[in-house]
């Protein structure tokens, strides 16, 4: 921006703390366009002020000295097209957090209003929008998730095509003759309705069913995905602006489950099978023909096992109930036992559970099944009984509720897998084909699981997260895959009963269709929804390093032979994971780049006493550290005045340049503090928090060669609730800083 | 690793204890709620969590030879809080009908008064009827005609009836209960080591049912407690009267009547009053708060409908003779002969049995150590 105005706010407590005339003076040496106090900047009048110089055209940067960022965001919104907007927090930042009147918090509050200056300078306005967005949503799996996603879309106002790659809608559920009880009391059984939902998915007229269909390509990105898909009768294409991934989940392979009797005995059989007995109305053992006078059914079969899956199933406790109230109702004189670790009854299933248990031929006890044996009568040997002991359990028949598997791909192990298999052809030298080849044997059982077929460097489906389901950080982020534009939801997204499954597939839709909207309007979608900007690549300069293809978490970026990125903008979630990555500084936002960032840097005065004004600069992840930094201020948690917090969108945005600027420039430590991360990660871009510690741990490492201390730079992880500990970081890291002396290049 | 013990889930089982009142046993889920509030459960042994368990298990086997079956006073707290509505309270109730059932000499009269339901004009009936050919052989069954007001029973039925068939009640009931109580006191002692004199611990047990002590902790059924410890005194009021009679009669040579202010006369009609009281409240409390004070099973309400029939003829017996009312009093005489008949015989089956077991259960538990209640 070339002319800035300056607002300061002298209202909540501003005015006193600081010496405003100074303040303003700092602003007028930097030339600002205009230079504006006011003492209530958010009221009518404050904001007219802001108004009235970007309707004159005087200013075309506001540099707004007052609150975070995250406060009065309705007042301090103006027409992006013809204002860029900083915001200085000095409220949240100088004002609560430090003295008043005092010769740090003034100087701390000049440095802020300096980088907010710099910043501002140099960013852009966001280049006009004009692509073509397909409002269709693709639905992929007919199931009851895909089923109420469709509806929900085409509710929303959005065609649908449901691709589903058997003959019929209804999916897994389809088999059942009862479900589980959906309305109060919540104690009986209800009729299946999944037929009726395929009637209505069938004959709507915004949903269009495409039955024995296979995904053989989907290319592009969000509201411009174009799909191929091939059926028996041949193959079409059409576009779609968003996918929700309904694939569903298989039972687990009970053949696995020799040690509880499953292939042992004929009388052992899983849930699919006892439900195709009681669809058929026909309740008998395999072995003799004979009705069972007792069913023992073992839950968790399979789940909850680090040797099968390590996850809870969570429907099979929903199946195994309705299964039994099924059984006490069609054949009365059947005794069932229900052998459990936990019954688990997620919603109101707790009240049918009560029910079904009250009933006089039902049995429940907590047992892990140690041996299944007996001829003609199975005999169950249970250990880790309620009493300690071990106990037996005989039954005519055993059903075992085996758990899910997700219909999913893992489009990373694909990917992998077909890298393996070039490099164990092309690798350069014996050892590295022979480890080619090894990597390609562990990897083989992804050999053709491929689903979406996404034209994606990163690999042809979603990325799997834990336990293989394509999955995010469901309580922050519900819905999200890795893949913008595209969301799972049911049994594949995560196990879940059909409540679950119906409730996530409109839940997914409405993600679908607010991505649609998003990026129809030119923004990004969650987390920086409504950012507008698009990341720009000087490509003259790119050294085909690979860095921002593989690093980007989002599949944002293609490649061609060479490996020169191609940017499908629209799949862009604006994290600057790849700015962070890029070695040779060649990717900026018109509002965020290496250089701006590296400008805040050169902006801080940096005191040659070290005595007195060591300096130390946090970046700090503007999702979950910045305001845990507001929470601090607003309980009023005084922090060391040597500290210039720079807000920077994901630690991984990071680029290496920042810290050698800093160190440079004489500043003493250098403090990045960013979202937990690992399995119960809360990094909103999933990875950035940890490439950022991979990356800053080498440049530890550089550091020691350079002969300066690697303590110097500290990497934290902070969750959002954890304000209290932001003042104890900073103070013990300027201890540590106080310990080590000056940094040594202070005042070259 | 303990022993494999079979688990017999049995829909018998479940059937029986719906039919004593603890139909719900079935929604037991394990969360230890009942173990947690029962004020009376030792915290190194809690209850009824376990015996709810075993309940459902099916182990009666095991039930028998647990003292804190019988520790449960009843106290309902577990009922009130549970939160499947598993009622533990009442299936401790049906469990401990199941035990006495179980343990009964000889096992046919356990099984008859356990039908009680079925059983209960059998029970009242043949006692009476035995009264009454009794009394009608030896040609009592009228009034004499000499008959002066201030006339005595004994001018109705001589003494030697009473004491002709009351004795060797007495006599059989004790032999009954005590092959009983030999039964439950080694299943109890199969289940733990007992160290300490039977008498030495005997006599706190007794101490503390003097006055309640366990039965006052309880919190839902609190106003049992006080109608149950009245009753209690009221029985063993009219017994220590009975047996002052007998040394006025034979040893001090008083006449009969007693006029009523006798001291002997006062403590039997402050015992009939403590009677009433107590029988009065006991019934109130069932007809009141369900939940509290537990499901009435037929088991149950017979013996409370005896007792409450031997206090009512008890008291009529009294007002009719000194209303002069001689054929009225005769009559109601021969009733309540009959019911206290009946009380006696079916002590060892009937829920009567909770003095027998429940004091052993006591003395067993001070023996073994299990017993250090909060």
């Amino acid at each position: 921006m070339e002319r800035i105005g300056t607002f300061i706010c002298t209202g909540c407590g501003i005015g006193e703390a600081l010496d405003v005339e100074a303040l303003a003076g700092v602003a007028r040496e930097l030339q600002c366009a205009t230079c504006t106090t006011h003492p209530a900047l958010c009221s009518p009048e404050g904001v007219a002020l802001v108004r009235e110089a970007v309707a004159a055209g005087t200013i075309d940067g506001a540099l707004l000295v007052a609150c975070s960022p995250r406060a009065k965001m309705a007042e301090f919104t103006f027409d992006a097209d013809k204002v860029a907007v900083e915001r200085v927090a000095v409220r949240e930042q100088v004002v609560w957090s430090h003295p008043p009147k005092d010769e740090d918090t003034q100087m701390l509050a000049e440095d802020l209003l300096r980088m907010g200056h710099t910043r501002l300078a140099k960013t852009q306005f966001p280049k006009p929008f004009a692509e073509t967005i397909e409002r269709t949503v693709l639905v992929v799996g007919g199931g009851l998730a895909g089923m109420e996603a469709a509806r929900a879309a085409a509710a929303l106002g959005h065609p649908v095509v449901v691709v589903e790659a058997t003959s019929a809608l209804g999916g897994a559920l389809a088999a059942s003759r009862d479900a589980l009880p959906e309305a109060p009391p919540f104690d009986s059984l209800h009729p299946n309705r999944i037929r009726d939902l395929v009637e209505e998915v069938s004959h709507h007229p915004a949903i269009r069913v495409v039955t024995n269909a296979r995904l053989t390509r989907i290319a592009g990105q969000p509201g411009q995905f174009s799909v191929d898909v091939q059926t028996d009768t041949g193959a079409e294409s059409f576009t779609v602006g968003a996918i929700v991934q309904a694939t569903g989940a298989r039972p687990y392979d009970a053949g696995k489950l020799a040690h509880l009797g499953y292939g042992q005995h004929p009388d052992v059989i899983t849930s699919q099978q006892l439900e195709a007995m009681l669809a058929s109305g026909t309740l008998r053992r395999p072995s003799d023909g004979q009705l069972p006078s007792r069913i023992a059914f073992v839950q968790c079969a399979g789940s909850r096992d680090p040797e099968h899956l390590p996850y809870c199933s969570a429907e099979c406790c929903g199946t195994t109930l309705r299964q039994v109230a099924a059984i006490h109702r069609d054949f009365p004189s059947v005794e069932t036992a229900v052998v459990y670790r936990d019954m688990r009854t997620p919603g109101q299933l707790e009240r049918f559970y009560a029910a079904v248990q009250n009933h006089p031929k039902s049995f429940f006890t907590r047992g892990e099944v140690a041996a299944v044996g007996g001829n003609g009568r199975l005999s169950l040997t249970l250990k880790d009984s309620l009493l300690g002991n071990n106990v037996a359990l005989e039954a005519d028949l055993v059903v075992l509720a085996v758990g899910m598997v997700p219909n999913a791909a893992d489009g990373e192990a694909i990917r992998a897998l077909h890298d393996a298999q070039r490099r164990a052809q092309t690798g350069e030298s014996e050892t590295q084909r022979e480890e080619a080849r090894k990597l390609a044997e562990k990897l083989a059982a992804h050999e053709g699981t491929e689903i979406l077929n996404l034209v994606y460097r990163q690999g042809p489906d979603l990325p799997a997260l834990k336990y293989g389901f394509p999955d995010s950080h469901f309580i922050c982020f519900p819905y999200e895959t890795r893949r913008t534009g595209i969301y799972a939801a049911g049994a594949v997204h995560a196990p879940m009963d059909a409540a679950q499954a119906a409730e996530d597939g409109w839940g997914a839709a409405m993600k679908a269709v607010q991505c649609i909207e998003a990026i129809s309007r030119g923004e990004a979608v969650h987390p920086r929804s409504g950012d507008r900007g698009i990341p720009d690549f000087f490509l003259q300069r790119c050294t085909q390093c690979k860095r921002c293809t593989e690093e980007c978490p989002f599949g944002t970026l293609n490649e061609d032979e060479k490996g020169t990125p191609q940017l499908n903008p629209l799949r862009c979630r604006r994290c600057g994971i790849c700015m962070g990555a890029c070695p040779e500084r060649i990717i900026s936002f018109p509002d965020y780049s290496v250089d701006a960032v590296a400008s805040m840097i050169k902006a801080m005065s940096v005191p040659e006493e070290f005595e007195e004004k060591p300096r130390i600069l946090a970046l700090m992840c503007e999702n979950d550290a910045l305001p845990a930094l507001d929470a601090a201020a607003l309980a009023r948690k005084p922090w060391n005045p040597w500290v210039r917090v720079i807000p920077i969108r994901c630690l991984g945005s990071t680029n290496i340049v920042w810290i050698a600027e800093a160190l440079s420039r004489g500043i003493d430590g250098v403090i990045l503090i960013g979202c937990k991360y690992g399995d119960d990660y809360q990094c909103h871009y999933v990875r950035g928090s940890e490439l950022a510690h991979t990356r800053l741990s080498n440049v530890q490492e550089t550091l020691t060669r350079l002969a300066l201390e690697p303590e110097r730079i500290r990497v934290v992880e902070l969750a959002h609730d954890e304000f209290d500990r932001i003042p104890q970081l900073f103070d013990e890291f300027a201890s540590t800083l106080e310990e080590l002396g000056p940094n040594p290049l202070k005042g070259f | 690793m303990a022993a494999t013990s079979v688990l017999l889930p049995s829909a018998d089982l479940r059937q029986e204890l719906t039919r004593r009142g603890a139909g719900d046993v079935g929604k037991c889920y394990q969360c230890a709620t009942c173990s947690s509030v029962c004020e009376l459960a030792p915290t190194q042994s809690p209850f009824p969590r376990r015996q709810m368990l075993l309940a459902q298990w099916g182990l009666l086997d095991r039930l028998a030879a647990d003292p804190a079956v019988w520790l449960c006073h009843q106290c309902n707290d577990c009922t009130v809080r549970c939160p499947r509505d598993a009622k533990p309270g009442d299936v401790l109730q049906a469990v401990r009908s199941l035990v006495i059932e179980k343990l009964a000499f000889p096992a046919f009269l356990g099984r008859f008064v356990a039908k009680a339901r079925a059983t209960w004009p059998l029970l009242l009936g043949l006692p009476l009827l035995f009264w009454v050919a009794l009394l009608g052989l030896t040609g009592h069954l009228g009034v004499p005609a000499d008959l002066q007001a201030g006339w005595a029973y004994e001018q109705l039925v001589p003494h030697v009836f009473i004491y002709g068939v009351f004795f060797p009640v007495a006599g059989w009931v004790l032999l009954a209960s005590v092959v009983s109580g030999r039964r439950f006191w080694k299943l109890l002692g199969s289940g733990g080591q007992r160290t300490g004199s039977f008498v030495g611990a005997l006599a706190p047990a007794l101490g503390e049912i003097a006055v309640h002590r366990r039965f006052g902790r309880c919190g839902a059924a609190k106003p049992r407690q006080l109608g149950h410890l009245t009753l209690l005194w009221g029985f063993v009021g009219a017994a220590v009267t009975s047996g002052l009679l007998i040394v006025g009669m034979y040893i001090q040579h008083l006449a009969m009547p007693l006029p009523l202010s006798h001291p002997y006369k006062i403590l039997g009609n402050v015992s009939g009053a403590l009677l009433v009281v107590g029988g009065a409240m006991l019934v109130g409390n069932r007809l009141g708060d369900r939940k509290a004070s537990g499901t009435s099973s037929a088991f149950d309400s017979f013996f409370l409908g005896v007792v409450v029939l031997v206090i009512a003829t008890g008291m009529t017996v009294e007002l009719a003779r000194l209303a002069d009312a001689a054929s009225f009093a005769l009559t109601i005489y021969v009733v309540h002969l009959g019911a206290v008949m009946t009380l006696f015989l079916t002590f060892p089956y009937s829920k009567f049995a909770h003095m027998l077991y429940r004091t052993l259960a006591m003395v067993h538990a001070r023996l073994s150590g299990v017993d250090s209640p909060r």
